[in-house]
């Protein structure tokens, strides 16, 4: 692809000297499929609320891009904002959330959970689990499904996924051990 | 990710693994959301000619030539006016003093001000 030749750094240096809005657009092209998939999961497939949250992260970008001082990549910085926009965002939502969560895994427990005796073989039943996972993940609390995320879909390190969650590296710690209890003890009880 | 603490045998951990790397193999086609977020932006600053700094200089040096050709004196009289002011009213050494002691706390109250970091 010829428009990957020209760098990020380079792109961001337009933006900010010459307010280049088709290298900002470029940006967008280039990082919006993993910020948007992100933010879905983050919201737990809210896929109208993932896609706003991304839009929003994408103007934050542009408008704080000279203060971006490219001590990390791009796209982290970039997860960094969505992250920030998804808390924020939940923190607002967070009484209607929760009530729509605990509503939304209590009626699928009761009907819509497929049992695992349904799927034939390892492979139906490795991905009925991943099915699964992803419905488990809205048990979490936001930081630790953010921890989920960053550290094992974005394929973050402990440090990097640190500062996308703007804390200590020792919550990202705990976030990833509470959440991986939760998802067992939830994975487990729909599957006995 | 390069840390973590489980042992990969652990089911949890194949399974993360498994939907993590599903997840990164997606990709999200555009629908016209790089378009949305393009049409969102802040209008584009106009850009202010060149010629605008030295035309509002040259303005403002012809008002003020104009306005001390209209009132002949006017300046002079200020001028006269306040020195004689200040001959009637003894200032001593030490309300020079304060004087200046009050213009520079101002000032470098006016600078920290300007300079402050909103971090």
């Amino acid at each position: 692809m010829a428009q990957s030749t020209v760098t990020d750094a380079q792109l961001i240096a337009r933006v900010v000297v010459q307010d280049d809005r088709h290298a900002f657009s470029e940006l967008v092209r280039r990082y919006q499929s993993i910020i948007r998939a992100t933010l879905r999961r983050l919201t737990a497939g809210n896929h109208a609320l993932a896609d706003d949250l991304a839009q929003e992260t994408f103007l934050l970008a542009y408008r704080n891009l000279k203060s971006f001082r490219q001590e990390a990549r791009f796209s982290t910085w970039l997860h960094r904002i969505a992250t920030n926009a998804f808390l924020a965002d939940a923190r607002k939502r967070k009484e209607e959330l929760l009530g729509d969560t605990v509503a939304e895994v209590a009626d699928d427990d009761d009907a819509e959970m497929p049992a695992a005796g349904d799927a034939t073989g390892d492979h139906a039943r490795a991905s009925n689990l991943r099915m699964d996972l992803e419905r488990a993940m809205a048990v979490l609390s936001e930081g630790e499904r953010a921890a989920i995320v960053q550290c094992y879909h974005n394929d973050l390190s402990h440090e990097e996924a640190a500062y996308v969650l703007n804390c200590p590296v020792g919550t990202v710690k705990t976030h990833l051990l509470r959440g991986k209890q939760k998802l067992k003890a939830q994975l487990e009880a729909w599957n006995t | 990710m390069t840390e973590r603490p489980d042992t990969t045998d652990d089911w949890l951990e194949r399974t993360l693994a498994a939907d993590a790397q599903e997840f990164r193999a997606g990709y999200l086609a555009d629908d016209g959301f790089t378009a949305r977020v393009a049409a969102a932006l802040p209008p584009a600053a106009v850009a202010l000619p060149a010629w605008r700094k030295p035309a509002v200089f040259v303005l403002w040096t012809l008002i003020a030539i104009g306005a001390a050709l209209a009132l002949p004196g006017a300046a002079l009289d200020v001028a006269w006016e306040s020195l004689s002011f200040l001959a009637r009213h003894k200032i001593s050494v030490t309300d020079i003093a304060s004087a200046l002691l009050a213009l520079g706390a101002a000032s470098w109250a006016g600078a920290a001000f300007a300079l402050r970091r909103d971090d």
